[in-house]
């Protein structure tokens, strides 16, 4: 089919490999977003706060973080030149996730395993959650995607980008919708606690706590278990309160029963729409 | 060009979209839901391995509902379960013609938390009757070369115009989807509907292999079912089967296609051998003793 072939390789112009720095030669994808140097990929990928872009078209460029939102797996890298701007970026075409429907055709391009501009093509599988991941909703492609696929875009049968290719669930690729990203760019990362957490059976246990989040400023440390549940957390995060109250447990006595505290998380305000 | 392209995906995902208001997830199982297909108003088929449990069984109906199904009775032979639920939606058209070797296929499944969804691929090979390793038969052997997710087993598999074809199983195959044609569906719906399962002709033999000394070859009568269907007719251990139903026979598989042409109750012509002459026995067909 010709179709495949031309939508494939506009898309390759505009996915870029992305090599963070500090790490092995474990990288991911990226894509082009605006024409000044702005790529959006995963926040998995975006892990330190610096990476090594390659474009198709060979050239490397550094790159710093610009914002990250771990719970949407959402990154935007800002591109450096040598002279601070980056000129010739050939630029993805958004489209909208909304209008997605199961059975719809769609390619992902990225650098599975290290091979760059890889194509794999197929369809939509379902939109909607994914148990244990919150009310948010996530696009499952029966495409074959591999490590390195991440980050890289997911596009419908006009070549625009629906989606952002981020996991491998039993099989399906799973992908951030479209919007979600483009929401992300528009007002920023959504409100975060700044922890990394497992859900355990009293609630969410806190396995580590990032010394500049919201979670440490409102003293809470790693070990300490928050009661709800992981999809309470993420509406509460979702609600639009700048403050909130989380009830949380710091030491289990034997057999004696735990002491509930209370603590005020304040929550860094989200840009409204420009 | 683009357009095609974008054109063709608009078709899969109408057609996606037609055949979803048919299919339904079926909780049965820890874990995994799987799907099901309202075959006729509110009646079910879904694939019998996926059913793990006969009470409790809830669906998720084409509008995103959980309503309780019932049993109404499984075939394992040929991997189908028959549930009841009610709902009043519209049925959907089935494929006129048989598919053939390269056609596209989808299969479409739902599941409670994001509803429809959808796999493509081809139809790999089609060819005639076939014997499952479960013992059941189907009309035609249609193997599919799409990926089955979890979940995905006895979600219906359609053409690209949304014309059923069958339903998707990936436990009658270790090398491939299988779908479990329409014919097959209907003959078993009608049987467990009518009867809570499905019967299986029983002559209560064991047969072995044998080479006759003229190069011919038979199945020798190693053992008999007291009481059975064979030994009531009279036929003895050592007695050498060479043709049932009018039909030669010199692999047991051969008597399992001809016992599919006999009901329960009717009788069979056997031809056997005993001390080198050649006699012909009526059996009247039992039914075989279910395991439960």
């Amino acid at each position: 089919m010709r179709g495949f072939g031309e939508i494939a390789e506009r898309l390759r112009r505009s996915t870029v490999q992305v090599f963070p720095h500090g790490r092995g030669k474990g990288g991911g994808s990226g894509v082009v977003w605006s024409s000044d140097g702005l790529i959006v990929t995963n926040a998995h990928v975006a892990r330190s706060g610096e990476a090594e872009v390659e474009l198709w078209d060979g050239r490397r460029f550094p790159s710093r973080v610009a914002a990250r939102d771990p719970r949407r797996d959402l990154a935007t890298l800002r591109l450096v030149g040598p002279t601070g701007g980056v000129t010739g970026l050939e630029i993805a075409t958004p489209g909208d996730s909304d209008g997605l429907r199961p059975g719809e055709l769609v390619i992902a391009i990225g650098n599975p395993l290290g091979f760059a501009g890889a194509l794999s093509t197929g369809v939509i599988h379902s939109i909607g959650k994914l148990p244990g991941m919150g009310s948010q909703r996530w696009i499952r492609a029966a495409v074959q995607l591999a490590p390195g696929n991440s980050g890289g875009p997911l596009a419908n049968a006009h070549g625009q980008v629906v989606g952002i290719n981020t996991a491998i669930v039993n099989g399906l690729g799973v992908a951030v919708p479209g919007n979600a990203a483009m929401d992300f760019l528009r007002r920023g990362p959504r409100p975060s606690l700044g922890v990394v957490l497992r859900p355990v059976s009293q609630g969410l246990l806190l396995l580590e706590v990032e010394p500049t989040g919201a979670a440490a400023a409102a003293s809470l440390r790693a070990g300490d278990v928050l009661l709800g549940s992981f999809d309470d957390l993420n509406d509460a995060l979702d609600s639009g309160r700048e403050v909130l109250r989380l009830q949380f447990v710091r030491e289990w006595p034997a057999g004696g029963r735990a002491r509930v505290r209370e603590v005020a998380v304040r929550l860094d305000a989200r840009a409204e729409a420009a | 060009m683009a357009n095609e392209l974008a054109a063709l995906s608009n078709e899969l995902a109408a057609a996606v979209e037609q055949a979803g208001r048919t299919v339904v997830a079926v909780h049965a199982r820890p874990r995994f839901s799987s799907s099901g297909v309202f075959w006729r108003p509110g009646v079910i088929v879904t694939a019998e391995h996926t059913v793990r449990r006969e009470e409790e069984i809830t669906v998720t109906l084409p509008d995103g509902k959980n309503a309780p199904a019932t049993l109404a009775g499984a075939d394992a032979g040929t991997d189908i379960t028959v549930l009841k639920a009610d709902w009043a939606g519209p049925m959907n058209a089935r494929s006129s013609g048989d598919p053939v070797a390269g056609n596209l296929a989808l299969c479409i499944g739902r599941s409670e938390d994001s509803g429809v969804n959808a796999t493509m691929g081809i139809v790999s090979a089609v060819s005639g009757a076939w014997r499952t390793w479960r013992g059941g038969r189907l009309d035609h052997y249609i193997r599919l070369d799409l990926t089955l997710y979890p979940g995905s087993s006895g979600g219906a598999v359609i053409n690209t115009g949304g014309e059923i074809i069958g339903i998707a199983t990936s436990a009658l195959s270790r090398i491939a989807g299988v779908a479990i044609p329409a014919a097959t569906i209907d003959r078993v719906v009608d049987e467990i509907l009518a009867r809570g399962h499905v019967t299986r002709g029983y002559l209560g033999v064991g047969l072995q292999p044998v080479e006759l000394p003229d190069h011919q070859k038979g199945l020798i009568v190693l053992s008999l079912e007291p009481e059975g269907p064979s030994a009531k007719a009279g036929v003895l251990i050592g007695d050498i089967l060479v043709r049932l139903g009018g039909t030669a026979v010199s692999e047991t598989e051969e008597i399992q296609l001809v016992m599919e042409g006999h009901a329960v109750g009717q009788a069979v012509e056997a031809e056997v051998l005993r001390g080198g002459v050649s006699r012909k026995i009526a059996i009247t067909v039992g039914e075989r003793p279910r395991r439960d």
